[in-house]
């Protein structure tokens, strides 16, 4: 370890995130990635001898991800870069609006699963916060002054409440794990159903705009929206969100790695036993997880809501759902979360080019994910792949909290 | 369980089995019958009133439509008893649906659409892929030990990746074109019989396929030696290890029927009823994989139980369809079609009646303690 | 690897006596950095009751688990019935006629008796179509009623006593054929009461002509029940011996040895007033069964009160609650005073009390994290390695190095993770963690097992200074040596009761041994307090 030269904190930094079990994590996820993606090729061939295209795997990758990007290389000429690219354009705005929802939603399941708890709700707490943001906004509006101090109150006073919603929700299933023992999978399972009947429930019965004729809030107003500042209007993406985004995973590093609450989580996670000899409260730990947990899925219902439609309607996307994938493609790390949802982004705004270039439909997006998740989840089978070619990890690497017993 | 009554006779086993199906489905149950009671007499006393028009919901074409909307819920909840008895939990039973469904169409469609005989090779394809895509599972989670959560999480994404995409490559629609379904199978004589009649004997071969399935699963699992593997697979593996039954090997044969099973669902929903394949959304399937979850915990692994629940599910779901065509009732038919969800977090958070086979979840190893 | 040796004698001539129903010739088996048998021999007389006696870690289990298949021998040979076998797998055994009822039950709670006897070699109908639950029935009751086992078939599992269970794992191994019979501590689950039907059954089964081994270390019981006595010790048979003759004294002596002492210097203890105080403590588990019966104790400043006894007979529960991981069914547990019974883990800790727990692995470190890490454990709301929420990793990245020196661990530095540690240097990180805590009492829990002999010395020298400081020790070790030297009061724990308290100096291994074994001496040789 010659990494003394580094100021404090980056030496903290490393030694929290690159251990050999970080490192064998990325070679493992790369591989996933990479077998995912051979695969997802193999069925784009046979999609395309079952409709009688010649689908090129290759160029739908490759247009996948230039396109994300608003396309700054010119595949079809000779010319490397396309003339006159602007990195502000609209698909790089759909890429980071993208990238901006997930990094909430994955930090949401990553917490959840740093400490031993498998949130697979983010979607429900995400559905309800980004409700209540919405209706709050809409309500509270009117008696904020306008401008930049509106924005300034209102923003933060949106995303406050999608939290607080959002927490209250990861909450119920904490509190149902800790005090009534009921698995919190199953239970997270449910209460995403039931929180979008509720919401579609309370909408459509209470809450929608008569103006119009779908199940959707009245308008946030102006002042209260995350609204683009670089990047246009109506592209649905706002720097500020980004930024926040980025703020958040920070805040989650800082918590899990500076905090007595995030070594608690973190050793609750690794070893119940070694939790509670420490002194900490098993069912609290579990209840205030979720509510972390559920609290960042309530941002990103927030942000869905005064970022992307500027109210809330039914039909949420399933942001929460995707999370899972970002934090078990980043190996539920916060900091490994920004390069998965990135990746996940840039499916996302990718999948229009393939879609008005080449007519591959935009759904092989969710093909690849399921690909994706499904090599992540074997990284057994990837070990002995490495150990049968001769790469081992350097030390007993041991992962996956195997070997305690 | 229900092997060794202390009553023998045929009234004992009946009480036995009902013993057996699990509190809250013989609560339910029991609901179900005293209202479709009460219906009935209200009908018989009050005719043409409003009470009689929400009576008359419940009827003989009632009944036939909540055992065409149960195929899928009742066949993965089969499905996902074996799987899960046996140690091994299967929360991609959704995306078994999905793909089944997608395939048994799919298939259908390039073979004409028309046919019968099409119609059933598609079934059987639909079956096969689910199967396929069960058995990758199996591997992950037995031969490379994954997390069976998210393996099972894998599999729902695959299925939901797969089936919408391949629809456009096929269809250039999320949604598919519309095939055949399978016609009816009336049975000359007993189709006679008056409800029962109709229910039975004059239905859909895979409404009748899922009674005999649901039969046929009870009695593997209560009767049979491999009915004992899987239970002892899921409560102590080291028990069958160590009395010479390879743990692996039944595991595999949980997991795998339980693709079998889901395949029959998935598959079952498109010819026997639905006629095409929808993938906007979460996909025609719509969570039905999920509740089929519910219902084997509800039926506390037990198959008539579960397929109790499930049946009870699918009713709520035709109830809530029907309800919307009175005028008079201002039904919050989102809030109905959430009883189920909500109920089983009650089940499991105050009730604490159904048992979870101790060891599922867990990787078995033969020799390790 | 198997040495050759002579083969056994010819048995096919009709009518000779085929030797012993089970020879063990030379067994070594060895595991990392553990002799665990060392060229033990062992014969078993067809028909008989023999005894391995022996205490923790003496290497019965592991000479059991040979002859059963689940390891193999790096040395020595097996015969059974005068042929020599080696067995590869448990399955192999249980085929040749070997049956193991282990310790922990191989039951399936929700099936029935008869089901889980036959579990595997289901009787089956209908072309073997179907389970013939009838059959199973009938079988199971026929062999129950011919041993007198006194079980229904019936019966689901979850529904039975333990001594029931026991009874179907018996008839598990019956059905399948089994003529020897390996019992695995039988009696350390069995009440009393349970314990005489045991005994009942061996009586049963020897006399329809089945073959046991007993595997235990409670001398009582050995006495009472076998034919024939081996006592293993370190890895060694350091005597077979016939019960009708043999003194439960000679025993005791045989079990615990003369082993070489790490003498521990220390001063005459010099106690102050009373740290911690235990009343009428209550642990009842799941079952309502009393773990810990209504003990009293008494740690004072400035003095180590050992608690000897075999494990499983309470310590667990009683440390437990002492240390705020448990709440204790009946009974108060007072820190100077202060009740501090229903009071969280947390603030035991913060009122002073350190632990060293006796699952290093589980408990005391978090296998994953390194040094620093683990030395924030039990210190996380400490202010001095906290301001507010935030963790000063700088202070407790000195704290870990202090411990690092002060407790001579030696790893190649503070961020190396604990699990890559030998078990001695993980140790040697609990305990420098949990004295420098600077505590009024640390409760140790088997300090010292898995360690190797220097840092063995090193803890000890620690626990001593700590009493010389005036900190109140609790000390539990089964290690007899181990808790004499350390111990200014010596109490015996045996079934969740303390038998007595006795003055370590005075008495003698015997006595201690007997009252480890729930025997009162009949008269001692040291003050009773």
């Amino acid at each position: 370890m010659s990494d003394r030269q580094y100021p404090a904190p980056v030496q903290r930094f490393f030694r929290f995130f690159v251990g050999n079990s970080v490192v064998e994590r990325i070679l493992i996820s790369i591989a996933a990635l990479i077998t995912a993606v051979i695969v997802s090729s193999l069925i784009v061939l046979a999609a395309g001898y079952l409709s009688g295209e010649a689908y090129n795997p290759l160029e739908i990758f490759a247009v996948l991800v230039n396109g994300a990007f608003g396309s700054p290389f010119d595949l079809d000429s000779a010319r490397l870069f396309t003339e006159g690219w602007s990195p502000v354009n609209f698909s790089m705005g759909t890429t980071l609006k993208e990238t901006t929802l997930l990094i909430f939603a994955g930090l949401a399941v990553a917490v959840a699963f740093r400490g031993d708890l498998f949130n697979i709700g983010v979607q429900g707490q995400l559905v309800l916060g980004g409700l209540a943001a919405a209706l709050a906004l809409v309500w509270v509006a009117p008696f904020v002054p306008g401008g930049l101090v509106g924005s300034l109150l209102l923003i933060p006073f949106g995303l406050l409440v999608g939290a607080i919603v959002g927490g209250l929700y990861g909450a119920i299933p904490g509190a149902l794990k800790a005090y009534a023992d009921a698995n919190e999978v199953i239970t997270t399972i449910m209460l995403n159903t039931i929180a979008t009947g509720t919401a579609f429930f309370l909408v459509s019965a209470y809450f929608a705009d008569p103006t119009l004729q779908s199940v959707k809030t009245k308008a946030i107003p102006d002042v209260a929206r995350l609204n683009g500042i670089i990047f246009p209007q109506g592209g649905q993406f706002s720097l500020v969100a980004l930024v926040l985004a980025l703020l958040a995973t920070v805040g989650v590093y800082y918590v899990l790695r500076y905090t007595s609450f995030g070594y608690d989580l973190r050793v609750s996670g690794k070893q119940a036993k070694a939790a509670l000899y420490g002194g900490a409260n098993a069912e609290r730990m579990v209840v205030s997880t979720m509510s972390l947990s559920g609290a960042l899925g309530g941002i990103a219902g927030a942000m869905w809501s005064m970022m992307v439609i500027g109210a809330w309607r039914q039909g949420v996307p399933s942001i929460g759902f995707d999370g899972i994938t970002v934090s078990v493609l980043a190996g539920n790390n916060p900091i490994g979360v920004i390069p998965a949802s990135l990746l996940f982004g840039v499916l996302k705004g990718g999948s229009n080019a393939i879609n008005f270039q080449l007519g591959v439909p935009p759904e092989l997006v969710a093909v690849l994910r399921g690909m994706i998740i499904l090599f992540i989840a074997m990284p057994e089978a990837f070990r002995m792949l490495g150990n049968r070619l001769g790469i081992k990890p350097s030390q007993a690497a041991v992962t996956g909290g195997g070997g305690d017993e | 369980m229900s092997n060794a009554p202390a009553d023998r006779s045929a009234l004992g086993s009946v009480r036995n089995w009902i013993a057996n199906i699990g509190r809250i489905p013989r609560l339910v149950i029991g609901a179900l019958l005293a209202s479709m009671f009460v219906g009935a007499m209200i009908n018989v006393l009050m005719p043409g009133t409003r009470p009689a028009t929400v009576a008359g919901i419940f009827n003989v074409s009632f009944v036939e439509s909540t055992l065409r909307i149960s195929v899928p819920i009742v066949f993965a909840g089969l499905g996902g008893i074996f799987a899960e008895k046996s140690g091994v939990i299967n929360i991609g039973l959704e995306g078994l649906l999905i793909i089944s469904a997608f395939t048994a169409v799919a298939v259908t469609h390039l073979l004409g659409g028309d046919a019968q005989s099409a119609v059933w090779i598609g079934l059987f394809a639909g079956v096969l892929a689910s199967t396929f895509l069960a058995l990758v599972f199996a591997v992950l989670v037995i031969e490379f030990r994954a997390d069976q959560i998210i393996a099972g999480l894998a599999i729902w994404l695959v299925g939901l990746g797969l089936g919408p995409f391949l629809s456009i490559v096929i269809w250039g629609s999320v949604n598919s074109a519309s095939i055949s379904t399978l016609n009816t199978v009336t049975v000359p004589g007993l189709s006679q019989i008056p409800v029962l009649g109709p229910i039975i004997f004059d239905a859909s071969p895979i409404v009748i396929l899922m009674l005999v399935t649901i039969v046929v699963s009870w009695f593997v699992l209560n009767h049979t030696s491999f009915g004992r593997w899987i239970e002892a697979s899921g409560e102590n593996p080291s028990s069958l290890d160590t009395a010479g039954v390879n743990v692996h090997r039944v595991r595999y044969v949980g997991v795998v029927l339980s693709g079998v099973l889901s395949g029959f669902g998935g598959a079952g929903l498109v010819v026997g009823r639905a006629g095409r394949f929808i993938g906007s959304g979460q996909t025609m399937i719509a969570g039905d994989g999920f509740i089929a979850i519910t219902t084997y915990l509800f039926g506390n692994y037990n198959p008539l139980g579960t397929a109790a629940a499930g049946i009870l599910f699918a009713g709520l779901d035709a109830l809530q369809i029907r309800l919307q065509q009175i005028a008079f009732i201002p039904a919050p038919s989102e809030l109905i079609r959430l009883v189920p969800y909500v109920s089983v977090i009650i089940v499991l958070a105050f009730v604490g009646y159904t048992r979870i086979p101790s060891e599922v979840g867990e990787h078995y190893e033969s020799g390790e303690e | 690897m198997a040495q050759t040796t002579q083969p056994p004698e010819d048995d096919t001539g009709g009518g000779t006596d085929p030797g012993p129903a089970v020879k063990m010739e030379n067994i070594t088996k060895r595991f990392p950095g553990v002799v665990a048998n060392d060229q033990v021999t062992l014969e078993v007389e067809r028909g008989s009751v023999h005894t391995l006696l022996g205490e923790n870690g003496a290497g019965k289990s592991t000479l059991m688990n040979v002859l059963y298949g689940l390891y193999q021998q790096e040395g020595g040979t097996v015969y059974l019935n005068g042929q020599e076998r080696n067995f590869q797998t448990p399955q192999d055994a249980i085929d040749a006629g070997i049956g193991m009822i282990h310790q922990h039950f191989m039951l399936v709670d929700t099936m029935t008796v008869a089901e889980n006897v036959t579990l595997g070699n289901e009787p089956r109908k209908w072309n073997g179509l179907a389970y013939d639950a009838k059959s199973a029935r009938e079988a199971v009751r026929e062999l129950s009623d011919r041993y007198n086992f006194d079980l229904d078939p019936t019966a689901k599992i979850e529904d039975i006593s333990v001594g029931e269970k026991q009874r179907v794992e018996i008839l598990k191994t019956l059905y399948r054929g089994a003529d020897v019979l390996i019992f695995d501590e039988p009696t350390a689950v069995l009440t009393p009461q349970e314990v005489d039907e045991l005994f009942r059954i061996v009586d049963e089964l020897t006399e329809q002509g089945k073959t046991l081994i007993f595997i235990t270390h409670k001398l009582g019981e050995a006495m009472e029940i076998s034919d024939d006595i081996t006592v293993l010790r370190d890895g060694e048979n350091v005597g077979t011996v016939d019960p009708e003759t043999a003194t439960r004294e000679s025993l005791a002596e045989l079990m615990v040895g003369r082993e070489v002492m790490l003498e521990v210097e220390k001063e005459d203890s010099q106690p102050g007033e009373t740290a911690l105080s235990i009343s009428d403590l209550v642990v009842e588990n799941d079952n309502g069964v009393r773990q810990v019966n209504d003990i009293d104790l008494t740690v004072r400043e400035g003095e180590v009160l050992g608690i000897a006894g075999v494990d499983g007979n309470g310590q667990s529960q009683l440390v437990d609650s002492v240390v705020g991981l448990e709440v204790p069914d009946e009974g108060t547990v007072d820190l100077y005073g202060e009740d501090v019974t229903d009071i969280s883990r947390r603030e035991h800790i913060e009122r002073g009390m350190s632990f060293v727990p006796e699952d290093r692995q589980a408990r005391g470190l978090v296998m994953d994290f390194d040094l620093v890490e683990n030395a924030l454990l039990g210190n996380q709301y400490d202010p001095d390695f906290t301001s507010g929420p935030r963790v000063d990793w700088e202070a407790t990245r000195d704290h870990a190095e202090t411990i690092i020196d002060r407790y001579d661990v030696r790893t190649p530095g503070a961020d190396t993770a604990s699990e890559s540690l030998s078990g001695g240097n993980q140790q040697k990180v609990i305990v420098g963690r949990e004295i420098l805590r600077d505590p009024d009492v640390i409760v140790a829990s088997h300090p010292t097992r898995g360690v190797d002999v220097g840092s063995i010395e090193f803890i000890h020298d620690q626990l001593v200074e700590l009493r010389d400081e005036g900190k109140g020790v609790l000390l539990v070790s089964s290690k007899l040596d181990e808790v004499q030297q350390l111990s200014d009061r010596l109490a015996v724990i045996y079934e969740g009761e303390i038998m007595d308290i006795v003055d370590p100096e005075e008495v003698t291994d015997r006595d201690v041994g007997l009252l480890m074994a729930g025997e009162v001496p009949d008269e001692y040789g040291g003050g009773n307090e």
